[in-house]
């Protein structure tokens, strides 16, 4: 089942058109990752997702429901965290969270165990200081604590590691691998490693267009490049290698740096193998052969032009 | 329902502990205590007092002269710090960004509105309450003679343009964003209803008339009929400015 | 002022100590909050104290609805 049913919704604002005939699904049980440069469109999504923003033509589903702009019902599905989340100062977290579940009609012991619970998951238990001292990792684990109260079925985090040191990011991966079990997890960001950790399906977005969309693995295998990278050990007369190299049929590049060969292969069969029974007939002292996978930022910087 | 006044609760905490409810029952307080007792003291502390060598005579105090000076404190002072202190009920929050988490949930944007309104006004009658109520005994204690005209229809209406002005914050923060917003459009809003005050004929339908016929309808130059078109206008525009402040509301990018 | 007006500012004390004690009151739950936090609005601690002291009943209000920061 389809959680975000986006169908040819553009938005512009003013004259300045920021989402073009955007469509995309994301399915239960995901962990969507959100991917864009700054001003690719991102924010703008998960507003009108949520009922901030009107599309300006297009439809917008979730779980089935049409989102409609200003009165969204369909915010009782999703837990939302803002890119920088603002609380009330003058609360303290356990506060806060019992005024979020109130709102959205928690009985009192469900509310109470959810508290508990929440306050346990992303390390905010036992704090009975006011919010206004919060640093900024605190207030986004307590963002997330707030948008998981209410086991929402999706969960949205806008550019939820952006803002913070590598420690905090590390917290706030953690806290979502752990929510990535019960909830659909779709999150906006421009840091690929992030991506890379926790999430199975990506969706690129450029200058408000879909770029790309698909399961991280499936994206990864279509742009294989056939690349090898080899170590050489140190003395070997590493030009006269390269030169037998390049007469090969089955090579299209070659590049050298130091004592790392850098080949492209031509991608006919069994190149790859080829190569590696080549180098060991003409006993080349090997450190390392890697056939090289494709990283996320490859395809992102490919896509992105 | 439930949502209105689990946000409501949530306005009225938000008061204690961000020091509004001291703020304005302290000063309405004192408002209270002082009036009378000025009224009462100041002919004494000057007639003490000579002047270039002239005496100066100042006929006995009279309640009247206890309720001038209570209508002046309030309507002056008293309606600059409920300004202030409701000034930026809706414009702080808009412009941090803490509704964004409360909306994501779902709670109606015409709630929120309705809340504040809600509350603050709570806190104005309590404020008014308190000044109006100490200041009645005191003048009580202090002055022989006490009758006057028309003392609860007075009382009601600066209550009610108190009530009026709350609206007009709430619609000025929903038209002007920033963190003053709220504060500056009012306060506008205000100095416009003075200069149409200027023109005699206004005068009879301007909400301000509410706040400046208060000692007129205690000496019984005026009658609480001449103010009735007043009341229900300021009553109309209070209920006009939340709607109309719900619609923008509702239209806000956020 | 002579001792007549003496005489009726004591006579009036009892009206008085209550007026006293809320602007009192007044002043240094404002003092101590300009004191104990760091950033304000606008201004700094040495005008918030100033304003705080010596405008009665005014300044703590301007200092606790505009000046007050966010921590």
């Amino acid at each position: 089942m389809s959680i975000i049913e986006i169908d040819q919704v553009n938005k512009s604002f003013g004259e300045v058109s920021v989402i073009k005939d955007l469509s995309l699904r994301v399915e239960e049980h995901a962990v969507y990752g959100f991917l864009g440069k700054n001003g690719a469109g991102k924010t703008t999504t998960m507003k009108m997702l949520l009922g901030f923003l009107k599309p300006d033509s297009g439809e917008i589903k979730i779980c089935g429901e049409k989102v409609i702009y200003g009165n969204a019902r369909t915010n009782r599905y999703i837990g939302y965290l803002p890119d920088v989340p603002e609380f009330y100062g003058y609360m303290t977290p356990k506060e806060y969270l019992g005024l979020c579940g109130e709102i959205t009609g928690l009985k009192k012991e469900v509310l109470q165990r959810r508290t508990v619970e929440m306050l346990q998951l992303v390390g905010l238990e036992g704090n009975n200081r006011r919010i206004r001292g919060f640093s900024r990792g605190m207030k986004q684990r307590l963002g997330i604590a707030q948008a998981l109260l209410n086991e929402p079925k999706l969960l949205i985090c806008d550019e939820p590691t952006s803002a913070l040191d590598p420690v905090g990011r590390k917290e706030i991966l953690d806290i979502l691998s752990i929510a990535k079990g019960k909830t659909t997890v779709v999150f906006s960001t421009h840091i690929l490693s992030d991506v890379e950790r926790i999430c199975d399906s990506v969706g690129i977005l450029d200058q408000g267009r879909l770029a790309l969309q698909g399961k991280v693995a499936d994206i990864k295998n279509s742009y294989r490049k056939d690349v090898i990278e080899v170590d050489l050990s140190s003395g070997y007369p590493i030009d006269r290698i390269m030169k037998l190299l390049k007469e090969k049929p089955y090579i299209s590049e070659i590049t050298s740096n130091d004592l790392r060969l850098h080949i492209q292969l031509s991608g006919q069969e069994k190149a790859a193998s080829q190569v590696l029974r080549f180098l060991s007939e003409e006993e080349v002292p090997l450190l390392r052969y890697e056939i090289m996978e494709p990283s996320i930022e490859n395809v992102f910087l490919e896509v992105v032009q | 329902m439930r949502a209105f006044f689990v946000f409501t609760k949530k306005e009225l905490v938000e008061q204690l502990r961000t020091y509004k409810s001291l703020i304005l029952l302290s000063v309405f307080f004192l408002f209270g205590m002082m009036s009378p007792l000025l009224a009462k003291l100041l002919p004494e502390i000057l007639s003490g007092m000579e002047l270039q060598g002239m005496k100066i005579e100042i006929p006995e105090p009279t309640v009247l002269d206890a309720y001038g000076q209570f209508f002046k404190n309030l309507t002056q002072m008293g309606l600059l710090a409920t300004l202030l202190v409701f000034g930026g009920i809706l414009s702080n929050e808009m412009s941090k960004g803490t509704l964004i988490n409360i909306l994501a949930k779902g709670l109606p944007r015409y709630t929120v509105l309705l809340s504040k309104f809600t509350a603050a006004v709570l806190l104005w009658s309590a404020s008014y309450g308190l000044a109006a109520g100490v200041n009645y005994g005191y003048t009580e204690y202090l002055f022989e003679n006490t009758a006057v005209h028309n003392l609860g229809f007075s009382l009601f209406c600066l209550w009610l343009f108190g009530c009026f002005i709350i609206a007009v914050i709430l619609l000025s923060s929903t038209i002007l964003s920033g963190n003053f917003g709220g504060l500056i459009l009012s306060a506008g809003a205000i100095v416009v209803m003075l200069i149409l005050n200027i023109f005699p004929g206004l005068e009879k339908y301007n909400p301000i008339t509410l706040a400046s016929k208060n000692v007129a309808l205690l000496l019984g130059t005026a009658t609480s009929a001449d103010l009735t078109w007043n009341v229900v206008i300021t009553c109309l525009l209070t209920l006009g400015s939340l709607l109309l402040s719900a619609i923008l509301f509702h239209r806000k990018r956020i | 002022m002579n001792a007549v007006t003496l005489d009726q500012l004591q006579e009036y004390l009892p009206f008085l100590i209550p007026i006293i004690l809320v602007e009192m009151a007044l002043m240094i739950t404002a003092l101590v909050h300009v004191l104990r936090h760091k950033n304000y609005r606008f201004g700094n601690r040495i005008l918030w104290v100033v304003l705080v002291v010596c405008l009665q009943i005014v300044g703590p209000i301007v200092y606790f609805t505009i000046g007050r920061g966010e921590e």
